[in-house]
């Protein structure tokens, strides 16, 4: 080695002498250039009242509002209205962390069904001052949502204003194939059957008689309503649209397990078994379907009417959901008031601008707008009997499903139950569950889920041991680390440079760490839930035993450890292959590495997306692929043993769900680990395989013995780093399986951490899982880095 | 160097086979974006839909404030990138080459902080942001990409040190260099190929997030383009035409800029062209 040492050496001489070149100020241009554009940014002024409305408004009522903003604008010029989209879920959890920070918007826009859960929290105000209660006849009833005060459960406050109602189903159908809509479901079932053909006889249907999502239970509510059940228990038949599902005693009580919800499914599945309705349908898959012309009918809400009457190819018509022949009942759709709600944070003089807005949204001139602009449903008496709505058909529809329709219940329950319904409903139609068996499923969930949903723990002992614990702890670290200090201190004048290199970098990491990790550890302990939102306080270690307790997180433990180590396998060996195939002399390299960084490169929220409809039952790319396959004997062979004969049914079995979320992942993250081993082989000397050469070593023994121990140090913080990450990727799991479809079964760890926070908002408990998560990857690291040596250097 | 037909062939193969997979998804959400009917899903196989047209990019620069979204990128991007690059080079350096008091628990901590279920850290980031004052700047956004993408530049770069022997510095140190200038004339030229993915990887981590962005930018005006595609996404009504056509146009920026850093993910220590 003396003679590479020597020319190292030399090597080394020359670069000192070249690096006079090297010019500093241009280092730091960008920078200066940057911080000036940070502060540029930030000095826009505006002597207005700015009034701040978060909305989940679709792009036309989008453009709708914007121009109302104008209009009101001009009569108040002191007030500058800003309104900023957001999606449904995005609204919700961002406003609840703002509003718990004293923060957020003026006003928030969007359906009644958060509303419960915002009461219950405190984060919206009553509205009833601003609304005279002699204008509160003008409105239809439901357009305003009142909810009793938590403190005091008699009095009752204005939580919402509605200006138009909506989310409502209907049946559409396309009068190429259905010149008149079905009135009862018999003649829904004949149409369905008349339309559903197999015209060039391959076995796969060129058209469905009709179409629906399989996926969402809110699909599933006109069968429901239509053979007499409904979502809560009732009172009375009679309270058909009340405000409230309370029974005795006021608890809200499901009830999903009745013969009206079996024979409802039992329908619903019935449909399916004809085959009329397609083996595996979600929402993109239904509209994809019906807008090809590839479905005659399709039950869809009012927001993708539009779309459908404007596309040429089809001839859609809107019509009211038939009768149920069984019962005789129509099949009623759940509807909700969309409207403002005003942040319990918004202070006067501010607040009354904002009512001032909601006022004119609610206005007549503006109703009136909103009906001949908008086609959708005034919340004003006066503008329901709007001449628009004899001439219209689609309106007319419209009304008339949402007159017999159902006002979407504002109670927190109602979250609890969608949940539990989800996993029975896709099962139903997956053909996984019997109708009975789903009704019963669905009851005991929703039951178990209400309870989380209030549980509302109370300190115990634990909290005393807790505490001493604590002490006990850091006197611990004291006492051990105790020469640590002196030790730095001495350590300082020899490793200076050390420590203002490594400085930086650990500032700038815990500085932004230091207060969310801790705050998650008191989390951990607290009993933060929807009823303590505002006020929650340490309980103890309940969160905690309750997480050791489940058995089913343990399945879920192991299903997470399973897709970490596929997928980290997967990874780095493609990733590698991939660069030694490109590391060396290859013609068209370059073309070659920009192609195959290009899943790095294209979004991951749109590409999960495309491969789930790659995985498609009929139309997918990946099954027309294997039926291919399959058309080779030993190809067939191999297959059947995997278990993958085609057609597989892969976003709809359990099995097969989670496999499709590997391969899409598997997909995304090949390219990182290529670009990183790449970059590690370019370190190594070339001499060495020259060497090798001289020794007549083999390419694998070259690749064993030269590239892979030199990779090492490159490619272990890749790996670990990797598994950290793939162990933590909620994204992929939650796009390509659609959130743990089919029945919450491909869930991870932390997608399930981020159901039972976001979904039934048990803050605390979510937090003690996390530390679980954030246990398990420590002890991993400590291990894999013990073991790997990483921490030592590859040369020394 | 000369290899045999059958291995260029074979490197061929396997290449060809991997390109054909990784651009064949891409190409479906090319294909979404050329569809006029506002659909993600269809029935063929078809790459270029019927009645295909550029109406959605079209839309993007006319109607929607494209420019503005990727303005904002870049200011954040380019920021996250260049103090990453700068902190890891100097941070890596130090982990590899020295034995200070504190350096395995600190290599450790810096990996933990990755540990914890982001989904989890938003409340509480919102509100140190909200308390600071950061919503609604560029600032706020830098600081917390920065922070959640330095660690694994800096032990990156300390793998990338690690690979380069220390007799180099012994050389230039014998020939009179402080150790300062040491590690910025010979040790920080030869770990390029690491700067290189390094900067990528921060790049990244800054452009595609939006979890965080849409937390701490809360107007129209400042948001960065995955923010911006997001607003095209709605439940049950996503602009399936607008957000394929963001999406590929995100991902140009992305692939120029691997095209630029890929020219220095070649040299490194060559040590062949030294011989005189």
């Amino acid at each position: 080695m003396t003679l590479k040492s020597a020319m190292l050496r030399r090597w080394a001489i020359r670069r000192v002498g070249a690096a006079h070149q090297y010019n500093a100020c241009s280092w730091w241009a960008v920078p200066t250039l940057l911080v000036f554009a940070v502060v540029s940014g930030c000095s826009r002024h505006d002597s207005r009242t700015v009034i701040t409305i978060w909305h989940q408004s679709r792009p036309t009522e989008k453009e709708f509002l914007q121009r109302e903003i104008v209009e009101f604008e001009k009569t108040h010029p002191q007030v500058h209205v800003r309104a900023l989209y957001k999606e449904t879920e995005e609204l919700r959890a961002g406003f609840q962390a703002a509003a718990l920070a004293g923060g957020g918007p003026e006003l928030i826009y969007g359906p009644s069904d958060v509303l419960g859960a915002f009461q219950t929290m405190g984060v919206v105000q009553d509205m009833t001052p601003w609304l005279p209660v002699e204008s509160r006849d003008d409105f239809v009833p439901g357009a305003l949502t009142y909810l009793p005060i938590r403190d005091d459960l008699a009095k009752k406050s204005l939580v919402q204003i509605g200006d138009r109602f909506g989310n409502h189903l209907a049946l559409v159908y396309n009068r190429k194939f259905v010149p008149v809509p079905p009135k009862t479901t018999d003649e829904l079932v004949a149409l369905a059957v008349k339309n559903t053909l197999d015209e060039d006889g391959d076995g796969r249907k060129d058209r469905y008689g009709l179409v629906w999502n399989f996926t969402e239970p809110f699909f599933g509510i006109p069968f429901l309503t239509g053979f007499g059940g409904w979502v809560f228990a009732e009172p009375s038949s009679n309270a058909r649209n009340a405000e409230t599902a309370t029974t005795a005693g006021g608890k809200i009580v499901p009830a999903l397990d009745t013969p009206q919800a079996v024979a409802a499914w039992q329908f619903m599945q019935s449909l399916q078994e004809q085959g009329v309705a397609p083996r595996n349908c979600d929402y993109e898959a239904a509209d994809s379907l019906f807008k090809s012309g590839k479905a005659a009918m399709i039950i869809n809400g009012d927001w993708s009417w539009a779309d459908y009457l404007k596309e040429s190819s089809i001839d859609a018509a809107v019509a009211v959901l038939p009768t149920v022949n069984a019962t005789g009942q129509p099949m009623r759709t759940m509807f909700a008031p969309k409207g403002y709600s005003l942040n319990v944070n918004t202070k006067q003089p501010v607040a009354d601008l904002a009512m001032a807005f909601v006022q004119h949204m609610t206005s007549d001139v503006v109703q009136r707008r909103l009906v001949h602009e908008l086609r959708m449903l005034p919340v004003r008496k006066i503008i329901q009997k709007d001449p628009l709505f004899e001439t219209d058909s689609t309106l007319q529809a419209s009304l008339a499903q949402l007159k017999n329709g159902r006002l979407m219940p504002t109670e927190t329950e109602l979250r609890a139950v969608w949940d539990a319904m989800r996993p029975p409903y896709q099962a139903v139609l997956g053909g996984g569950m019997t109708p009975a068996e789903a009704a019963k499923t669905m009851q005991r969930e929703a039951i178990s889920k209400i309870e989380q949903i209030h549980a509302d723990a109370v300190p115990d002992n634990s909290v005393v041991a807790l505490n001493i614990a604590g002490l006990v702890v850091v006197g611990a670290l004291v006492v051990w680390q105790r020469h640590s200090f002196a030790r730095f201190v001495s350590d300082w004048r020899r490793n200076r440079l050390a420590y203002l290199f490594v400085m930086p970098s650990v500032v700038c990491i815990f500085a932004v760490i230091v207060f969310p990790f801790f705050y998650n550890i008191v989390l951990s302990l607290s009993n933060m839930s929807l009823a303590n939102f505002r006020d929650w306080r340490v309980v103890g270690l309940q969160n905690y035993i309750e997480v050791f307790g489940d058995a089913k997180i343990w399945a879920v433990f192991l299903k997470t450890i399973v897709w970490t180590a596929v997928n980290v396998a997967f990874h780095v060996g493609l990733g590698v292959l991939l660069a030694v195939a490109l590391h060396g002399p290859v013609r068209g390299k370059s073309l070659y590495r920009i192609l195959l960084i290009i899943p790095w490169a294209v979004p991951a929220y749109i590409t999960a997306l495309s491969w789930r409809g790659m995985f498609d039952y009929e139309y997918g790319a990946v099954n027309l692929i294997l039926t291919q396959m399959a058309q080779f004997a030993p190809l067939r062979w191999l297959l059947s043993l995997a278990n993958l004969s085609p057609p597989v049914n892969w976003l709809g079995d359990v099995g097969h769900a989670f496999q499709a979320c590997i391969v899409a992942n598997v997909w995304l993250g090949f390219p990182f680990m290529m670009v990183i081993a790449l970059g590690g082989m370019q370190g190594i000397p070339h001499e060495l395989y020259e060497a090798a050469r001289i020794d007549r070593a083999s390419r694998w023994q070259q690749f064993w013995h030269i590239t892979l121990p030199l990779l090492k140090p490159v490619l272990l913080p890749a790996v670990t780093l990797g598994t950290i990450w793939t162990f933590n990727n909620l994204n992929v799991i939650w796009l390509v399986s659609n959130g743990g479809e089919p029945q919450d079964a491909t869930h991870i760890l932390v997608s399930y951490v981020y159901k039972a926070v976001f979904n039934l908002y048990r803050y605390g408990y979510g937090a003690a899982l996390s530390m679980l998560i954030f246990f398990v990857l420590l002890a991993f690291s400590l291990v894999f880095l013990r073991r790997t040596r990483a921490t030592e250097s590859v040369y020394g | 160097m000369q290899e045999s037909k059958v291995i260029t062939l074979l490197r061929h193969v396997v290449l060809l086979v991997f390109v054909a997979i990784a651009v064949y998804p891409a190409l479906n959400v090319f294909s979404i974006s050329l569809r006029p009917d506002n659909r993600l899903r269809s029935t063929d196989l078809a790459i270029i839909p019927e009645n295909w047209s550029f109406k959605s990019y079209e839309q993007l620069f006319t109607e929607q404030p494209f420019l503005k979204w990727l303005a904002n990128s870049l200011i954040v991007s380019t920021g996250v990138t260049v103090t990453g690059v700068a902190l890891a080079a100097i941070g890596g350096y130090a982990f590899s080459r020295f034995r200070f008091v504190g350096r395995n628990a600190t290599m450790l901590a810096i990996l933990t902080t990755q540990m914890f279920p982001a989904t989890m850290l938003l409340l509480p980031l919102y509100i140190v942001i909200a308390k600071l004052q950061l919503i609604n700047t560029y600032l706020g956004l830098m600081v917390f990409y920065t922070s959640t993408a330095l660690p694994f530049c800096v032990w990156q770069m300390k793998g990338f040190y690690d690979t380069i022997p220390a007799s180099l510095e012994e050389a230039a140190r014998i020939d009179g260099c402080s150790r300062g200038a040491a590690f910025w004339r010979v040790i920080l030229p030869l770990a390029v190929p690491g700067l290189v993915i390094t900067a990528l990887f921060s790049f990244m981590a800054a452009w595609s997030e939006y979890i965080m962005a849409a937390q701490v930018m809360q107007d129209e005006e400042m948001f960065t383009l995955p923010l911006g595609l997001k607003s095209f996404q709605a439940t049950l009504s996503t602009q399936w035409g607008l957000y394929a056509a963001a999406s590929i146009l995100v991902s140009l920026p992305v692939v120029v800029v691997f095209l630029l850093l890929s020219k220095y993910l070649v040299s490194g220590l060559t040590l062949g062209s030294v011989k005189e």
